[in-house]
């Protein structure tokens, strides 16, 4: 049931990434809204969720793009493993771990997707890349986290506050 | 343990997909998404535009005042120069009507196609348009802007929709000529850097300025389609060939309508099977 609402987000995030944020290009590089939002919701509610949301969103970008269908789902994957990180209670707040994971998984997703585009016999610039697009997009992910992650743990705060109130009612 | 085995099912079943999706099976799926999310598309991107070009403008306030006198400058130098092509071009014309050109060269036909979506992704520039197989569209054909300059070649086509690798996608190459000096190279994309035209012979002159247009060399574009200006000459004495930084003439990130050239058969399209 919950996915029926969250599907539809994940969606309009991507549609978002795909028509508005290529307009608001920031160090040459356009922010990945879909990876952010995935990566944060790994990190507040647990990789569960988003081992479902990865395949769906992912697909429908690409269907809806350029790119080969099932490259985003392979270059989103990592996510999952990395959202692990949260079991060990680095820091006393989720927030800076998220950052952390965040700024990883986009250079995961930007390496995968790289590797497949080359594999696809595409002119993949591997030299200049690092410098004029892994860092520039890790860090302007980095910089999107709050705007997820902030509305997330509200949610996720509020709803698990509710459900242990109807267990105590 | 359960997430591994889902991380490897789900990337085993992305390789397939990817597979599929090379071979075209997924192509009547890619066009029944577009068809329903372009409007959607289309909508945020006319919602967006705005808000970026205010935040455009905000950034490119300092330069303004410099770049009005400039153009103030250059606008007094075209005049005159104007009045020198029109003179020009009244020679041009009676010996074109001598020769009777313009009887045996076809006009060029164009199909308008308004552009749907961008890649959003930071290794490729392309866009997406509205016209397809169904409207005669196939791949190689030239895009070009509302101002005649070239935009890029049709790389892939579906149903109704097609997607256009713009001249500025490190895949790009374009065989070109810098028109002042009549040197040929070669004008390819770079990352985020615009256009870079290499193997210009060091023995040759390039200004900066010079107009930079296709030299139809190869048969995939037509001659004397215009790309952009020379922005910059790089290359030592020791160096064979020379590079020049070209600025495109089209506005490529903001494009909203192109013309797709139908009358012009490229050589890939004539050599294909």
């Amino acid at each position: 049931m919950k996915y029926l609402f969250l599907a539809p987000l994940a969606m309009t995030v991507v549609l978002l990434q795909v028509a508005a944020a290529p307009y608001f290009p920031l160090m040459d590089v356009t922010a990945n809204p879909l990876l952010v939002l995935l990566t944060c919701w790994a990190m507040v509610r647990g990789p569960r969720e988003t081992m479902v949301l990865i395949p769906l969103t992912a697909v429908f970008k690409d269907l809806i793009t350029n790119d080969p269908v099932g490259v985003s789902v392979l270059a989103l994957l990592p996510i999952v493993p990395l959202a692990g990180i949260r079991e060990r209670h680095l820091t006393q707040s989720e927030f800076v771990p998220t950052v952390v994971v965040v700024m990883v998984a986009s250079l995961c997703y930007h390496l995968a997707y790289m590797v497949v585009l080359t594999t696809l016999g595409e002119d993949v610039p591997w030299l200049e890349s690092p410098l004029r697009v892994l860092l520039p997009a890790a860090l302007l992910d980095a910089v999107l986290t709050p705007l997820f992650y902030i509305p997330l743990r509200w949610a996720t705060t509020l709803t698990e506050s509710q459900a242990r109130l109807r267990v105590v009612g | 343990m359960r997430t591994l085995v889902w991380v490897l099912a789900a990337a085993f079943l992305a390789l397939i997909t990817i597979a599929l999706s090379q071979k075209g099976a997924l192509d009547p799926l890619r066009n029944l998404a577009l068809t329903v999310v372009s409007p959607l598309e289309r909508g945020v991107r006319n919602a967006a535009e705005p808000v970026a070009d205010v935040l455009d403008r905000v950034a490119e306030r300092r330069n303004l005042e410099n770049e009005t006198q400039q153009l103030r400058q250059q606008i007094e130098e075209l005049r005159a120069e104007i009045a020198g092509l029109h003179e020009q071009q009244a020679q041009a014309q009676g010996l074109e009507d001598l020769l009777k050109v313009q009887e045996g060269r076809p006009e060029d036909r164009f199909l308008v196609a308004r552009v749907i979506a961008q890649d959003p992704s930071n290794l490729k520039e392309r866009i997406a348009i509205d016209r397809g197989r169904d409207d005669g569209m196939a791949e190689g054909m030239v895009v070009l802007s509302a101002g005649n300059s070239l935009v890029g070649v049709v790389s892939s086509v579906l149903a109704d929709f097609s997607w256009v690798t713009l001249i500025t996608d490190p895949n790009s190459s374009v065989n070109a000529m810098v028109m002042e000096s009549r040197t040929q190279g070669v004008v390819s994309g770079t990352l985020h850097d615009g256009l870079r035209m290499e193997l210009l012979p060091q023995e040759t002159q390039v200004q900066v300025g010079s107009t930079v247009a296709t030299s139809g060399l190869g048969g995939n574009y037509p001659d004397a389609l215009l790309i952009g200006e020379v922005v910059s000459v790089q290359g030592s004495p020791q160096d064979i060939f020379q590079k020049a930084e070209v600025k495109p003439a089209a506005n490529l990130p903001r494009l909203e309508n192109v013309l797709v050239l139908t009358s012009f058969q490229p050589a890939r399209l004539d050599n294909a099977p």
